[in-house]
C-alpha cells in the first residue's frame, strides 16, 4: 500500500501447496461421492437411465439387426400417404412432419418424388453433438430420442445434414387432421421444449420383436409411411440379414444415399429414377 | 445495502447514481418481463424457427464468455508469467470475467426450450460433445473465478464478524497460482471449442473449418483484456479517482492490439484458404448465396475487420493515439463490439444457408431470414442492465483495486 510499484510476493510454502492441493483432491472426492455414490439425488436416475444408454459414437449397429429403408423413387407417385400416414400414428403438427414429399426434377427436367424419413445415421452428427446424450445410437442401428433428457438446446439441429429434426417451440393444442383417416396415435405427444423427429416407428420394431413377428416381413411390424404406402416403393427390414427383403432389393438394384460425403453413413438408401437422377 | 456501506466515506449516493440505478433496475425489469413470458408461453415468441434455431441469445453467450477472457489472460499474465506490474488490474479482470460468465449461463437457460432440466448436462454425460465440454469448463472456471475472487468479497467491513471466512480465504488465495494454471487450461479449452461448436458440423458450409477455433481463441484472448481495460478507464471516469497506473493499462491495450494483428492475420490467412484451397462447391454455393441476400459481407469487412481489428489496433499500437485514454477507450469498445458482430455473423450466416440434401435438381430449403424480435432484446437488455448493475455494485462496495496483498 505504502509503497508504489510493491514488488508482490507470493510466498507458497510446501505446507501451503499441500494444503491446497489435498483440500482440491478432498474435494474432488468428496464431489464424486456425493454425486455418484449411494447418497446421490441422481443415483436412482443413473441407475435407470444413464446405463441403459450404449457409448455414442460410429459404428452404431452392433447387434444381430441393423433397420434400414429402402425408398424407389423410380416408382413413388408423390402422393404424401407416407407423410399422412406418419403424422396420423406418431401424431406429428402438420407444419413439420418427420417425413417430408417433394416434387424435384432429374437433371434431364423430368419430375420425380423425393422423399425423406429420419435417416437414422450410423456416424449421426445429432447423436455426436448432444450435450446430454438425449439422442443415441441402439444396437440395431436406429438412432432414438429420449424425450425425458433433452433440454432442447437445439444443437442436433443445427448439426443435422438433412434438416430431419423439429423443435417444439411451443405446447402443442392443435387437432391433427389426419386422424383417424389415417390411422390412430400410437405415441404420445412431445411436451414443448425438446427436439423431435422420425423414429422408424420404433415402438412398432420394439412390440413386434417381443411377440416374435419381424420388422421388414411382418406388415404389423413395419413402420406406418411403409405399410401405407399404395405403390410399394418403401422397404423396410434387417440390412444385416442378406435373405431380407430390402437386403435382396439393395442386391438386385443401384442405390444411393443421401449425400454420402459427409461421411454419415445413413440408414436409408434410394433407387434412383430409371432415367437416372 | 446503503447502510453497510455508509462507513465507506466514498460511497454516499449521489442523485447521479440513483438515476443510473434507476436506468439499470428498468433494464432488469425488462429482462424479467420478457423471461417470464418466455417461460410461460415458450419460444414460440422469439423470431428463431426450425431453420435459424439458434439466433441473438446464443450471440450473447459467446460474445460475453468471449469478453471474460481477460479474467484468465491477465491472471495468467500475473501469476504464470510473473508480471507483477499488471497486479492491480487482475481483480478487476476476475471481476468482469465472473460478469460475463454468469451472463452466458442466464442467457443460455433462458435459450434451452426445458430450462427446468439445465442440470442435465452434469448428471448425462456425452463425452463427444463439445457443447457438454464447453457446459463442464464453463461451470468449473466459473468455481475458479469465485475461488480466486472470494478474498476480495471477505474484505468487505461485513465479513468483520467473522473472521474466520476472511481467513479460509486468504489461504485459498495461496492457491492463486495454481487458480491462474487451472483457469489457463481450463480456459484455453472452452474458448477454443466455442469455435469448435461451429466448425466441427459437417453440414454448414462456411461453418466447417478447422480454423474456427483458432479464431473464436485468439479474438478472446485479445479482445477480454482491451474490454477490462476500457471498465477500468470508464470508472476512472466515473469515480474521479485513478485507481490503476495509465502505463498498465496502455501496455495492456498494446498486447491486446498486438494480439488483434494475430487474429487479424489468421483472419485473412482463413479467407485466403477458404478462396484459394477449401473453394469446394457447396462453400462457393454458400457464399454466393450470402452475398447475394444477406449484408454478410458487410458485416465482415466493416463490422469485423475494420470496426474490430483495424480501427483497435490503430488506437492501440500507435504512440500518438495511445497516450490519449478516451481514444484506448473506444478502441476497447470497437474491439468488443467486433466480437459481438463477428459471433453474430458467424451464427446467423452460417444457419441462413440453406441445406441441400435432395438427389435431385431442384428442392433446396429455403435461405433462412431471422431478426431478433422485442422479446428476444428485452432479454438482452436484461442481460446488459444485469452486467452493468454488477459492475456498479462491485465498484461501490467491493475493494476491487486495493493493491495491498495477502499472504
Amino acid at each position: 500500500m505504502s509503497k508504489k510499484k510493491t514488488k508482490v510476493k507470493v510466498n507458497l510454502t510446501r505446507r501451503d501447496v499441500l494444503t491446497v492441493a489435498g483440500a482440491a483432491f478432498g474435494s474432488a472426492l468428496v464431489g464424486q461421492f456425493v454425486t455418484t455414490g449411494p447418497l446421490s439425488p441422481f443415483s436412482t436416475l443413473k441407475q435407470g437411465q444413464l446405463e441403459d444408454v450404449p457409448e455414442t459414437g460410429h459404428g452404431a449397429a452392433t447387434g444381430e439387426y441393423h433397420w434400414g429403408m429402402l425408398i424407389n423413387l423410380d416408382t413413388c407417385i408423390g402422393c404424401e400417404y407416407c407423410l399422412r400416414a406418419c403424422s396420423a400414428i406418431n401424431d406429428v403438427s402438420t407444419d413439420k412432419p418427420w417425413n417430408i414429399v417433394v416434387e424435384e426434377k432429374t437433371s434431364t427436367g423430368s419430375t420425380f418424388y423425393f422423399s425423406r424419413p429420419c435417416l437414422h445415421c450410423q456416424n449421426a452428427p445429432c447423436v455426436e453433438v448432444c450435450p446430454v446424450g438425449a439422442t443415441y445410437h441402439r444396437e440395431d442401428g436406429l438412432v432414438i430420442m429420449n424425450y425425458d433428457r433433452c433440454i432442447g438446446c437445439r444443437y442436433c439441429q443445427v448439426a443435422c445434414p438433412y434438416d430431419a429434426r423439429k423443435f417444439n417451440w411451443e405446447a402443442r393444442s392443435d387437432e391433427n387432421p389426419y386422424v383417424p383417416t389415417f390411422g390412430t396415435p400410437e405415441v404420445d405427444r412431445r411436451p414443448r421444449g425438446v427436439v423431435e423427429k422420425c423414429t422408424f416407428c420404433v415402438h412398432r420394431i420394439d412390440a413386434a420383436l417381443k411377440s416374435g413377428r419381424i420388422p421388414g416381413e411382418d406388415p404389423e411390424a413395419n413402420p406406418a409411411c411403409v405399410n401405407i404406402c399404395p405403390v410399394g416403393a418403401r422397404t423396410f427390414g434387417n440390412l444385416k440379414d442378406p435373405n431380407s427383403n430390402i437386403s435382396r432389393l439393395l442386391a438386385a438394384n443401384p442405390a444411393i444415399r443421401l449425400r454420402e460425403e459427409l461421411g454419415a453413413e445413413p440408414s436409408v438408401y434410394y433407387i434412383p429414377p430409371k432415367e437416372g437422377l | 445495502m446503503a447502510i453497510i456501506a455508509a462507513p465507506h466515506n466514498r460511497s454516499s449516493i449521489s442523485p447521479g447514481f440513483l438515476a443510473w440505478m434507476g436506468l439499470i433496475a428498468l433494464l432488469v425489469v425488462i429482462g424479467l418481463v420478457a423471461a417470464i413470458q418466455v417461460f410461460v408461453h415458450g419460444l414460440t415468441l422469439t423470431n428463431m424457427y426450425d431453420s435459424v434455431p439458434w439466433g441473438l441469445w446464443i450471440t450473447i453467450d459467446l460474445s460475453s464468455i468471449a469478453l471474460g477472457a481477460g479474467a484468465f489472460t491477465l491472471s495468467a499474465i500475473v501469476y504464470l508469467f510473473g508480471l507483477k506490474r499488471f497486479q492491480s488490474v487482475v481483480r478487476l479482470a476476475i471481476f468482469v470475467g465472473f460478469i460475463g460468465y454468469t451472463c452466458a449461463l442466464l442467457t443460455l437457460v433462458m435459450d434451452i426450450g426445458r430450462p427446468d432440466r439445465f442440470w442435465h448436462p452434469w448428471v448425462y454425460w456425452n463425452v463427444h460433445s463439445v457443447l457438454w465440454e464447453i457446459t463442464w469448463c464453463i461451470t468449473i472456471y466459473l468455481t475458479i473465478m469465485i475461488m480466486e475472487f472470494l478474498p476480495v468479497i471477505t474484505e468487505h467491513k461485513f465479513f468483520n464478524r467473522w473472521p474466520w471466512i476472511r481467513e479460509v480465504a486468504r489461504v485459498l488465495h495461496k492457491g492463486a497460482p495454481l487458480f491462474a494454471l487451472l483457469g489457463l487450461g481450463i480456459s484455453l479449452l472452452h474458448q477454443s471449442s466455442l469455435g469448435a461448436t461451429y466448425g466441427i458440423v459437417k453440414s454448414r458450409p462456411i461453418w466447417f473449418k478447422p480454423s474456427m477455433p483458432i479464431m473464436f481463441i485468439l479474438s478472446a484472448v485479445a479482445v477480454g483484456p482491451a474490454l477490462t481495460m476500457t471498465v477500468a478507464l470508464v470508472i476512472e471516469w466515473i469515480t474521479a479517482r485513478r485507481h490503476i497506473a495509465y502505463d498498465v493499462l496502455q501496455t495492456i491495450a498494446r498486447f491486446s492490439g498486438f494480439g488483434l494483428l494475430i487474429y487479424g492475420y489468421i483472419k485473412f490467412w482463413d479467407l485466403a484458404a477458404v478462396t484459394y484451397y477449401g473453394r469446394m462447391p457447396n462453400v462457393e454455393q454458400a457464399l454466393y448465396t450470402l452475398n447475394q441476400q444477406t449484408p454478410y459481407n458487410f458485416a465482415f469487412w466493416v463490422g469485423e475487420i475494420l470496426v474490430g481489428i483495424v480501427l483497435p489496433v490503430i488506437l492501440f499500437l500507435i504512440p500518438r493515439f495511445n497516450r490519449n485514454p478516451a481514444l484506448l477507450a473506444l478502441g476497447g469498445f470497437l474491439a468488443a463490439s467486433g466480437v459481438v458482430i463477428n459471433r453474430w455473423n458467424v451464427t446467423v450466416s452460417g444457419l441462413f444457408v440453406p441445406l441441400s440434401y435432395s438427389p435431385g435438381t431442384q428442392y433446396v430449403l429455403p435461405p433462412g431470414t431471422y431478426f431478433p424480435n422485442i422479446v428476444e432484446w428485452g432479454i438482452a437488455l436484461g442481460i446488459i442492465g444485469y452486467a452493468l448493475g454488477m459492475l456498479t455494485l462491485g465498484v461501490k462496495y467491493l475493494p476491487l483495486f486495493n493493491k495491498q496483498e495477502h499472504g
